[in-house]
């Protein structure tokens, strides 16, 4: 395996030997040390210092279940800090066949030269890299940009891009990637991932993985077997069947069960029209709607879970695929829309647009606050995500996301740490999540330590410090591996496979707490890049509001003590 | 005897097949101080299962936990993933 250096700016590749510090980290970790160990942490996240690095996690490019997720990573826009965002789809497993460990794309494209619009799509295979110009795709969504894309380059291939809003360098906008069928709906949505691309002037990297062949595998009979265990334990495991039929929808009636369930603008944990965005009513839904619904999907080939879906309206054709649970708790319940049809067309507008539907649901809600829109009023809601495409001033507004939003409007509640919108999980009723947000290196993201499936009483704070810590550590891990949450089962049921696997594929000697190595190496690596960056235990706290109003049901505030919270990751 | 009725929320795969669709809200009535395994029992559920997360009224309960009147109660198929186990 190499690493691939892309000079934008030069329009030059190299591939490198993969550096000694480098070689037994993949994904969010291997993400984490090139960021420290190459750009200035106190960097313009959107100038010329800033690098994008992609790195498929360690155990990438097997079609292991659940196991081949990219990540993203560079110092972000929208929290100023470390940030990594990772998705499936098949960009991860076209890097592997290509043999690279990490893409690292450094500087910016010239603004002149052959491209008339200053728009420049990558062009990688075995061959080396070109760049061409991006000049008929510009402008576009995503949505219409992937099939000429796929036209212009071939059915196989993988593609990184980004929307308008990329290219309009809105901090709440992601980098997407192409699923299993070739729909740009794998989303690095969190934290502006898909500004620093576009600052760089690159609309798309192409993966052309021909005459590419899967990474090199130590002891194959060992991975074999593992990959065997581990298969059959996530295929026998009964939450496999909930999350094939529910998808993570299955969260909007439990969150709601909790008091947890974000709603207009974090004002309640409990939403009166949740039975009408539930799980369990989509897929009543999309089982009567048929055609191109879907109530199962995989968003990766080899995926045995295949937790997606395909929402289709009530013709039976496709709005959006997929409509998750925290798009649901975002633009459904927080904005006070109680109808799945509406909640879909928004979501494709976002997803259209390039932008994180999480950050964006929390900036509407703030604008409900606002008065730029009544709660529940989904047709406004249209209409303000149609200024983001305008690029008028309000749009990018919003499309900066919901820190900025409640700072232009002069809203206080405004749910977000480190400049970045909470998921949906009320941190008031959900401790344990909340204490994630709030100390996450990455800003308020549930993916980097979600507690509300423990079995913990999730109203006592101080219970919650060792399970918020406990699985940020998992998910650091997890996220190096470049596995799914949901692997997270799989491997429970028999947790040395993880280790086996990463044994077998390296041929090295990890210790059956590897997850937890990898986790508290990446965390540390990226808490020392925030540390560098200027942040301290200032940037490690939730928003004043949240811990003097209380939210209904439970009236709850957010109570964990500065002291536990500034002491969790001593470890 | 007085007897109690409480609200069960059933969620995802534990829904119940009627011919009208999936049913996932159902009033049960119980003898006053029956606890939640008794409403398990009439549910024909498994008491002690780790795979169910028990809620009364939005906080995690146990099966030994008492039922009050209007109580409202999810049953709710356990949905691991990154959590410490």
């Amino acid at each position: 395996m190499e690493v691939w250096r892309v000079n934008l700016r030069e329009q030059s590749l190299q591939r490198e030997a993969v550096p000694e510090g480098w070689s037994r980290l993949g994904g969010r970790g291997l993400s984490a040390r090139i960021l420290l160990d190459e750009v200035p942490a106190t960097c313009e996240p959107l100038g010329r210092h800033n690098k994008l690095v992609l790195a498929p996690g360690l155990l990438v490019g097997h079609m292991l279940t659940s196991c081949d997720r990219i990540s993203f990573g560079a110092k972000s826009p929208m929290t100023r800090g470390i940030k990594e965002a990772n998705a499936g789809g098949s960009t991860g497993l076209h890097m592997t066949n290509m043999g690279m460990k990490a893409l690292i794309l450094e500087d910016q494209c010239p603004a002149d030269g052959n491209a008339r619009s200053g728009w420049w799509i990558l062009h990688l295979s075995l061959a080396g890299a070109r760049f061409e110009p991006a000049d008929d795709v510009v402008g576009l969504g995503v949505h219409e940009t992937a099939p000429r894309l796929l036209k212009r380059y071939g059915e196989k291939v993988a593609i990184a891009l980004i929307g308008p809003a990329g290219e309009m360098q809105l901090c709440a906008a992601g980098i997407q990637n192409l699923d299993k069928d070739r729909v740009p709906s794998r989303i690095a949505a969190r934290g502006g991932l898909g500004a620093v691309m576009g600052s760089k002037r690159l609309k798309a990297v192409i993966f052309d993985d021909a005459g590419g062949k899967k990474p090199p595998i130590a002891n194959r009979e060992a991975f074999k077997a593992a990959q065997k265990v581990f298969t059959n334990n996530t295929l026998d495991h009964p939450q496999t069947k909930t999350y094939q039929e529910y998808g993570t929808p299955a969260m909007v009636r439990t969150c709601n069960a909790f008091g947890g369930l974000p709603t207009r603008n974090f004002s309640s944990g409990q939403f009166e029209g949740a039975e009408t965005i539930s799980g369990e009513h989509m897929r009543d839904l999309l089982l009567k709607r048929g055609g191109e619904s879907e109530t199962t999907h995989a968003c990766m080939a080899g995926c045995v879970i295949q937790c997606s879906n395909t929402y289709g309206g009530e013709d039976g054709k496709a709005i959006v695929s997929p409509l998750e649970y925290e798009t649901i708790g975002l633009l459904g319940s927080n904005l006070g829309i109680a109808d799945l049809d509406t909640v879909a067309r928004l979501n494709w507008e976002i997803s259209d647009l390039g932008l994180d539907t999480i950050d964006m649901g929390a900036a509407l809600g703030v604008a409900a606050e606002a008065g730029l829109m009544q709660f529940g009023d989904g047709e406004r809601a249209l209409q303000l995500l149609a200024e983001i495409r305008k690029g008028t001033p309000l749009g990018r507004i919003l499309g900066h996301g919901a820190a900025m939003a409640g700072r232009v409007l002069g809203v206080l509640r405004v749910p977000v740490v480190k400049g970045q919108a909470m998921s949906a999980y009320e941190p008031r009723a959900i401790k344990g999540t909340g204490t994630t947000y709030v100390t996450s290196p990455q800003g308020a993201d549930h993916t980097a330590g979600n507690t509300v499936r423990a079995k913990v009483d999730h109203l006592d704070a101080k219970a919650n410090i060792a399970t918020s810590r406990g699985a940020q550590i998992n998910m650091a891990g997890f996220d190096t591996l470049g596995a799914c949450i949901f692997a997270g089962f799989g491997f429970m049921v028999k947790p040395e496979v993880i280790p086996d696997l990463v044994n077998a594929r390296y041929g090295w000697q990890v210790g059956a707490d590897i997850l937890q190595v990898l986790g508290r190496e990446t965390l540390t690596l990226e808490r020392e890049f925030n540390k560098r960056a200027g942040f301290t235990a200032a940037d490690d706290r939730i928003p004043e509001y949240m811990r003097t109003e209380p939210l209904p049901p439970h009236n709850s505030v957010f109570d964990a003590s500065e002291s536990d919270l500034d002491s969790i990751f001593n470890w | 005897m007085v007897n109690i009725t409480v609200t069960v929320h059933l969620h995802t795969t534990l829904q119940r097949p009627t011919p009208k669709g999936p049913l996932r809200r159902l009033d049960i009535t119980l003898p006053m101080g029956s606890t939640l395994a008794d409403l398990l029992d009439r549910l024909s559920l498994p008491r002690r299962d780790d795979s169910v997360l028990l809620v009364i009224n939005g906080r995690q309960a146990d099966a030994e936990q008492v039922l009050h009147d209007a109580d409202e109660v999810h049953l709710i198929p356990a949905l691991s993933g990154g959590v410490p186990t």
